[in-house]
Parts: C-alpha cells; structure tokens; sequence
C-alpha cells in the first residue's frame, strides 16, 4: 500500500538541515552564470533578480510544504490507528488521499491561474490547508479526517504547489533553471524541519493539539503567496517602452502617429477586446485549460516520458529503510541512511540549477534532463550489488544525487518545452497524468517484493523503468531538436517577421494574444495608467 | 574478526549448560539428548563463529540468533535456538536453548551457557526469562584451557542458601531445580574457588512488559488509548491499576463502563480507553501481567491538558502570519507609489522638455519666415 511505503520512509527520517540555499546565489553574483539567448514568449523581459528572490524563497516555502507535509504527517499514524481502532492500511489511505488530491488537483489550480493570478490563488490555498488541519484536531472519526486531512488539506496544498511553479517562469528568463533549482530545495530543506517537529509537537501536545498547531503553519503558505508580486506585458515592458518611445515621439514632430507608436501593446488587445465575443466553446476552455497542448510535440513527449519515470521514481525511497532492515542493518542507522540521501539531495538541486543555467548545458538541457533519469535507473540497477552498510551509504549518496537532480529539472524542462506562457495549463495537465503512476509506483514494488520476497525484483524494475523512460525522452528530444531547428529555418526562410520564440510552434502569435488577455485582471489598474499618459500626451501634443 | 575478538580477548571460558527435561522420561533419554545437544551444539559453534565472522562489528553488542532444526536420535523435532552476545568489557556469553514441542513424552532440554570470566573478583551474569513452570539445569563449565587448575572447590548458592550440586563432568558443575512457582525464582550464583575465586551469577525472572516512557497526551473530553504489549511471552491475565496518592487501585472496567474500556486486542496485547477525560485523570497508571510463575508490570504516564495549552502557539502563529503579510503588502504598495512618483516626475520633465523645444522651435521657424 503506498500509505505504508510513505508511512516506513517517514517514520524513519531524521534529518538536520544544512544551508544548501544560499550557494546558488553566492555562485551567480561571481559571474558563473552564462546563459544562452532564450527568447521569452511572454511579451515581456521577466526581471531575472531583484523581487525575484523574493518570489523564489516564497517558491521554495509552498513547494516545501506541498512535497513534505504527506510525507511528514506519518508521525501521527501510530497514535490514529491506536485512537480509532483501524488498520494500518486505512490510516495509510489519509496521505494516499492527500497526495492524490495534490496533484488531481492541478488542472484546476492552472485554470484558477488563468484566471486570477497566482497570488489569489496561493493565498487562498493556504487558507484551505489550515483551515483542513484546525478542523481535523477536532474530528471525531477516521471519515472526518479522510476529508479534513486528505482532501481540504490536499487540495489547498495542490493551490500551493502549481502557481509557485507558475510564477517562477514568470520573473526568470536567463536565470530560470538556477530559480527552479533553488525553488524544488525547498522540499528537503522542509522535511529536515518538519520530521523532527512534527515529532516534537506531538510529543508535548498530542495529536490534537499538533494538527491545530500545524494548521496555523500551514498559513505561513499564505505569506508565501503574498510575496507573489503579479507581473504580466503590461507591468515591466509598457512603462519602458512608453518612457523610450515616448521620448523619442516627443523629440520628433508631433503627431498623433505618435500615440500608436508608444502602445504596441493596446492594438492587440484592443482586437482581442472585440473578438472575445465572436469566440467559440472550444477557444474559451482553451484559454482556461490550454487543451491545444496535446497537439503539441514537446508536451507530449514530456508527458509520455514522466508518466513512464513515476513509475520507478518514488518506490525506492520508500522501501530503501526496511531493505537496509532486511539485509540486517538496525533501525536508527537505516534512517541515517534517508538522512543522507536528504543531505545530497539539498546540495544537488541548486547545484543542478547552476550546471542547468550554464551556456554549454541550457540549449541542450533535455538531454541532461534524460541523462539524469536514465543515471537514476542505472544506480537503481546496481543497488542490489551493494553488500553492507557502506554499499548501502554509497548507493545513498548517488541516489540522494540522482533523485535532486531529476527533481530540479522537473518542471524546468516543461517550462523550456511549452514556454512559459503555456506553462500554466501544461502544469496541470501534466501533474494530473503523473497522478495514477505516482500512486502506483510504490504499491507495485511492494507487490513484487511481497511476490519474491525479495529487494532486488523491485530495485530492478524501478531501475529498467527509469533507464527505459530517460532512453526514450533522449531520443524523442534529439528528434524534436531536428524538428525544431527544421522549423527555425522554414520561417527564416518565408520571412516572417514576428519572431515566434525558439520552443513553441506556429500558434507563438495567438499564445502572445492569449497571455496579455489572460492577464487581463492583473493589467486593470495599469491600463488606466496609460491612459491617463495618453491624455497627458495628446493635451501636449495640442500645444 | 569476532571470532578471533573473542578467542583472544577472552579469558577463560566456562560453558555453562543447562539441560531441560520437561516432563521427565527415561534416565536413558537424559544423556542420549544431551550427547546429542552436544554434538549439534558443537555444529552450531562452528556456525556462529563463521557467522560472527562475516557480520558483527566490534566494539558493539550484537546479537545473533540462529534457529536450526536437527532431527536427531529423537523422533520429535528438536529446535535449538543461539543466541551469541559480545558485550563490552571482553565478556562473551552463549546462550544455548532448546526446546521442542509435540507430545508429552519428548524431552526438552534448554541449555544455558554462561562463559566465566578468568579475571577474578569480576563476575558474569545472566539473565533468563521464565513464563511458566519448568525444570531447569544450570552448569558452570570450565574451560579446557584451563584445566590445569586443580583443587576447585565449588559451591551453588542461592542468596545465603546452598544448594546441592552434581559434577557433570571433570570441568562442568550443575544444578536441577524445578520452577514451579514464584518462590523459585531469583538469582542463583556458582563460584569456583581455587587460587583465585571465579563466579557467574543465574537471575531467573519473569516477563518485562513494556509500558511508555514518555507520557501519552491527551485533552479534556477526549478519548486516550494506553496500549501494554508483552514481548514473546503470553501472559494468562492482564489487570490494570491506577495510581491513586502511593496506592494502586485496580481498574474494573465492569464497574465503570463509561469511563474504562478494557480490551484484550491479543493474546500478547491489550489496551484499556479512558473516556470523557478530565483533569484528575493526570497521572501514573500501570498495567500488569500475570504469569504462572509471577506478576510484571509496565508504567504509563497521562497527561490531560486543556485545549488552551496548543491554542496559545497557534494563535501565536497566526498573528505573525497576518503581521507578515501585511508587512509586506505595506511594501508593495510603498514601492508601488514611489515608482509612480518618479514616474511623474519623468513625465513632468519629458513635457518641460517639449515646450522649451517646442518654443526653440516657433523661434526657429519664425526666424525662418522672417529670413525668407
């Protein structure tokens, strides 16, 4: 049951933290960073830095508590299955609901992103998620705590989880795998925190008291969620151009030709304003949940590969504690085991987002996506030769490496695939398809070991799966590289002049449409704005 | 590396065998197991040492067990259990039991190995478990090493009280002691007296059940659990009591069904429920188990805490949640209207700018004109 396999990994970790964040930044102020000319389709140059960091550490946090909390919530299992009469297995069912909830809930968090933003919606799921926990430190039976815990709890948690993503593609162009890279370590920077808490709240307050407590931290996600800055077209670039472009009207003759020039911007979305009427069922979902992706060559790839990875990406933390057990290692040190595999992993994800950043990788950083998945399996297949303790530690550490980063990259590829603009919709379509494999990875190890009573089966499969997946994402993505570059060069040769960025295909104009309409509440106050400067400019141009 | 840890480390080694017979065949029998027990513990040895080898760190206690079924000259199955412990100061003690079960007539044997120190004035002990009532043999063996010492003259005592020992053989003394109840048990010590005085000391003791050491936390109105698990061994009763000032009241949930609920989830488990709790019900609560040959007992501690006790963090929590949030909304919009303060200042100097060149301008074009 995954219940139990997260439950034995959970039970078993005891971690300390270590500082892995702030190298990343310390890295790139001595100038590492060098990045390729990646052109944005966002219309607009993301900032890069300044509120950024800001938005990352925000990032890092609701990641953090997103990956964390399932796994960390085991603590509780002893004292609920004791409390409320119940087997292992239904208690176990209360993390598999939340996990579940987390990532089913995707599409619906991506189109709330469409919709509102991301601040709204990170706010708003932080709420959810203690208001989950409060109410479950009063709940009277284990149905009340499958809702309260797993699915009010999970679904807020899934509101955290997309739009942290989300908004990272927003503000980082240039240094965007570095932000990911910093965002996903917020996970086991968590988990070292979280595990011993948990363990400390429950000892002195008890079950109840420890889920009231929980829920208030929870609702440090809604600070994170303020830290969200809403940014769009119309924020960064229109104030730039307006004051360049302006200048440059105002030192020419002055004519109203001049008030086109400066907004570049309004004439589509003043087309756009008269279209949405004529739209149709379709082109309206589309631009809530971008469904057009399955067209798209890159996202399926993605999907296909990542479906196929979850198989065997999460099974083997989960059993890597009783396997140590089995081959006779003791308790505290198989736990020690997790507690280095947390270590790496911490040190590799912004690290992986450093080497992901630099100009030899960034161009071709699909295939160090598969080249990490495939490093993966390999370590998988050759954990069942390592004999003793030391084998074991030694698999650790390259697993802890392996696994922090396949995690960095994780939606840095996607982001690299779609573009940022369809990044929302393809967040939440993706996690919703990895849902069923997540979920049914560690249960079908357990099976096989239960089936041979033996380790290696299920290292075996996990490690063939994942060589299998990062094989065929290697070569799918030479193959949409040709493609790609096949393309750049047909529309070099019709000349055409807007440039579409290098990722998406021949729908990069409706895309730029669709972002600026999407971002329609976040642009209000700023269209007023501008045309207050407009009639600023025409009462000048009258004099 | 044990193997040798132990050769060289230790000093002299006595066995100490203990043959059980349970149910007392024939004299015959006796010596054919034990004969029998010896060969295959001979086996056993050689086993353990090469099993020691492979595994077991120094300078740690291990533990290892190993189970092997022989079927031998008896015609029931014979389970001989091994447990080898290295424990710090260069002490090694091996446990040998035996057991089978099937019919009456079989004979068991359980046979305790105790090593003797040769360093005298330190003296081994050895603790050993008993549930219910047997018949045991405890021995003291020395060593072939050192055989040489002559003149020894050893004694079986219990506290003050000796008691009558056989010679097994040249090196190996023992003693047959039937357990049947409580008054049995306790500890029984060999010493060998010769140049130096060399002892072991045998404590025959019941079941420990295991309580809580932290204290289980729970809230007025609330439900708590206590769960008590007896490890390896069935007890015939569970009772529970709480601690009432220095005194231990049992517990008859029959008594009070709205506040106690007894359950004996398994044979080696039971749990008791405390329902509607309040404050009085703060304290030590103990639970006991009964054995043929004696009682055990575990503590628990309760603590009841108010629901204000986790309310005052969270609140605490919250607020400074709601303080950061609005700090950093404050700075938002503080930055937000300074850029729209410089921005208008940029404006207001864009359109200072134009009228001036606008005014250059006219000047120019006029002079233009006039020129023409």
């Amino acid at each position: 049951m995954l219940g139990d396999a997260i439950c034995i990994f959970c039970k078993n970790t005891h971690i300390l933290c270590s500082a892995g964040y702030w190298e990343a930044v310390f890295a790139q102020r001595s100038g590492w960073t060098m990045s390729p000319s990646v052109r944005s389709d966002l219309g607009y140059v993301p900032p890069d830095g300044g509120w950024g960091w800001a938005v990352v550490f925000g990032a890092s946090i609701s990641v953090g508590f997103a990956y964390t909390f399932p796994k960390a919530f085991t603590i509780y299992f002893k004292e609920l299955q004791a409390v409320y009469s119940i087997s292992y297995s239904q208690i176990a069912w209360i993390t598999s609901i939340m996990c579940a909830t987390t990532y089913g809930g995707g599409p619906i968090s991506s189109i709330l992103v469409n919709r509102y933003g991301s601040r709204p919606v990170v706010i708003f799921g932080g709420l959810l998620c203690g208001i989950g926990m409060v109410s479950a430190a009063f709940c009277t039976s284990i149905l009340q705590l499958y809702i309260c815990v797993g699915f009010i709890t999970g679904f807020g948690l899934a509101l955290n989880l997309q739009p942290s993503v989300i908004i990272i593609g927003k503000y980082f162009l240039k240094r965007r795998p570095i932000a990911n890279g910093l965002a996903m370590a917020g996970s086991p920077v968590m988990l070292c925190t979280l595990a011993p808490l948990n363990q400390f709240l429950f000892d002195n307050f008890g079950w109840r008291g420890s889920f009231l407590i929980l829920g208030a931290i929870l609702l440090n996600c809604c600070v994170a969620g303020a830290l969200f800055r809403p940014i769009g077209p119309a924020t960064v670039p229109v104030k730039t151009q307006m004051t360049e472009e302006g200048k440059g009207a105002l030192k020419e003759e002055v004519t109203e030709d001049a008030m086109e020039m400066n907004s570049p911007t309004d004439v589509p979305m003043e087309n756009k304003t008269e279209e949405e009427g004529g739209k149709d069922c379709c082109e309206k979902i589309n631009r809530y949940l971008d469904f057009s992706l399955f067209k798209h060559r890159g996202f399926l790839i993605y999907l296909i590969g990542n479906v196929l990875m979850f198989l065997g990406f999460f099974a083997p933390i989960v059993f890597l504690a009783p396997y140590a057990k089995h081959i006779g290692i003791d308790e505290y040190s198989a736990a020690f085991l997790l507690s280095i595999l947390a270590i790496v992993d911490m040190i590799a994800r912004p690290t992986t987002g450093i080497i992901a950043n630099s100009k030899w990788v960034r161009p071709r950083i699909q295939y160090f996506f598969s080249f990490s998945i495939a490093f993966n399996g390999t370590c998988h297949l050759l954990c069942p030769l390592a004999s003793g303790y030391t084998g074991l530690v030694v698999y650790s550490i390259f697993f802890g490496l392996a696994f922090g980063m396949v995690c960095a990259m994780l939606f840095e590829t996607l982001m690299d695939l779609v573009g940022a603009a369809r990044f929302t919709s393809a967040v939440g379509l993706v996690t919703i398809a990895e849902c069923c494999t997540i979920l049914l990875g560690p249960p079908i190890g357990g099976t096989l070991i239960d089936t041979f009573g033996d380790y290696k089966y299920m290292f075996i499969k996990c490690g063939a799966v994942m060589v299998l997946a990062g094989t065929f994402l290697f070569i799918m993505n030479y193959y949409n590289y040709r493609m790609l570059a096949k393309e750049e060069k047909e529309r070099k040769v019709k000349g055409d002049p807007k440039e579409d960025p290098v990722r998406t295909e021949n729908e990069g104009k409706n895309n730029w449409n669709k972002e600026t309409a999407q971002d329609g509440p976040e642009l209000e106050p700023l269209r007023e704005e501008r045309e207050g400067l407009k009639k600023e400019m025409n009462g000048t141009n009258e004099v | 590396m044990p193997a040798a840890f132990s050769e060289k480390r230790l000093g002299l080694r006595l066995l100490l065998c203990l043959s059980f017979s349970l149910s007392g065949g024939s004299p015959a029998d006796p010596t054919v197991t034990t004969q029998d027990v010896s060969k295959s513990q001979a086996n056993l040895l050689t086993k353990m040492q090469a099993g020691l080898n492979e595994s077991s760190p120094e300078h740690m206690t291990t533990t290892q067990t190993v189970n092997q079924q022989t079927q031998g000259n008896l015609s029931d199955h014979l389970t001989l259990g091994h447990n080898i412990s290295t424990s710090g100061p260069g002490l090694a003690t091996k446990e040998f039991k035996q057991a089978s079960g099937g019919n009456v007539s079989d004979v068991t044997f359980v046979e305790y190995e105790v090593l003797l120190p040769g360093v005298s004035g330190t003296s081994v002990e050895k603790n050993i478990t008993l549930d219910r009532g047997t018949r045991i043999e405890l021995s003291c063996r020395l060593d072939n090493k050192y055989s040489h010492l002559k003149s020894l003259q050893v004694t079986w005592k219990r506290g003050n009280e000796t008691v009558r020992h056989i010679n097994k053989t040249e090196t190996s003394w023992s003693i047959q002691l039937r357990i049947l109840d409580n008054s049995k048990l306790g500890s029984y010590s060999c010493t060998l007296k010769g140049e130096e005085e060399i002892s072991a000391v045998f404590n025959l003791q019941v079941p420990k059940i295991e309580g809580k050491e932290k204290p289980i936390v729970s809230y007025e109105g609330d439900t708590a659990v206590m769960i008590c698990k007896s490890f390896g061994y069935t007890p015939i009763a569970w009772t529970w009591y709480v601690t009432n000032g220095s005194e231990q009241i049992a517990i008859n949930d029959t008594l009070l069904t709205n506040k106690y609920v007894i359950n004996r989830i398994s044979a080696n488990v039971t749990h008791m429920k405390i329902l509607k709790l309040t404050k009085e019900d703060n304290g030590v609560y103990w639970c006991e188990a009964a054995f043929e040959l004696g009682k055990s007992k575990g503590k628990l501690k309760l603590k009841v805490l108010s629901l204000m006790v986790p309310l005052k963090p969270s609140l605490a929590i919250v607020a400074e949640v709601v303080i950061l949030v609005t700090i950093i909304f404050l700075y938002e919009m503080y930055s937000k209207k300074k850029e729209k303060g410089s921005e208008a200042e940029k404006e207001f100097d864009q359109i200072e700018q134009l009228k001036s060149e606008e005014s250059n301008g006219l000047e120019n074009s006029s002079a233009r004109h006039r020129k023409i």
